[in-house]
């Protein structure tokens, strides 16, 4: 597994999505079906848009917060988890952008679960947004 | 990111560079105020340059593109590939501003 643990800020969403790419092309180089850069490109869009979200709404209003990545293969996928401290929130009661409509806000979500295979989430603390794919 | 203007004729080119995310596109919104602004007949989007989009990102583009028509203007986006190009493609804006 490779861990990071970085400031809630934006500012550190850079180092931490280049961590997640460089993990992706060690835990990642037998890929036998996909395409390793489409696969490492949607996992560092799927991972941006969790800590986005992580830094603007679970820490709301903080600049103390915490994020921790964490990458680790498990039998044929790729696991990223992000972790905070945060305000918890109900995955289930997100809304599904209505596309047509040219939303300017509210599209990360759609994005990750276009991205990733699964996407679940536990509430604590910590909080844990799990996002899988397969490799 | 970084962000140029050319302005020729009745056409205005907006070239956006690097990353379009989180972060920057904040610092864009002036500069699509700017541009709407000015009520130009087209405004082409220059994204070859561009290497990372994010939904915020996207965001912006789509807020320019959406006060332009407002205001009875035209909207290309051109030069989009990668990554950026893949995002668009998720969020079916590939039909909307027939790209890729």
């Amino acid at each position: 597994m490779i861990s990071l643990q970085v400031p809630a800020l934006l500012t550190y969403r850079d180092v931490a999505m280049r961590v997640v790419s460089a993990s992706c092309k060690i835990f990642a180089q037998n890929l036998k079906s996909t395409d390793p850069q489409k696969f490492q490109e949607e996992i560092v869009s799927a991972a941006g848009e969790a800590f986005n979200n992580t830094v603007l709404h679970a820490y709301r209003g903080r600049v103390d917060g915490r994020v921790t990545i964490e990458v680790e293969p498990k039998a044929d996928l790729l696991e990223i988890r992000i972790i905070d401290n945060g305000t918890s929130f109900d995955l289930s009661a997100v809304p599904t952008p209505e596309l047509d409509d040219l939303p300017e806000s509210g599209m990360g979500l759609f994005i990750i679960r276009s991205f990733m295979d699964d996407v679940a989430y536990r509430s604590g603390p910590p909080n844990v947004l799990y996002l899988r794919k397969c490799l | 990111m970084k962000s140029s203007i050319l302005r020729e004729a009745e056409q205005l080119t907006l070239k956006v560079e690097g990353e379009l995310d989180a972060l920057s596109a904040p610092i864009l919104r002036p500069v699509i105020d700017e541009i709407v602004g000015e009520q130009p007949k087209l405004v082409v989007c220059d994204l070859s340059a561009l290497r990372m989009v994010d939904s915020s990102g996207v965001g912006a583009i789509v807020s320019l593109y959406k006060r332009l028509r407002t205001a009875g203007g035209n909207f290309r986006l051109e030069g989009l590939s990668g990554q950026p190009l893949a995002i668009f493609k998720v969020l079916k804006l590939d039909r909307v501003f027939q790209i890729g």
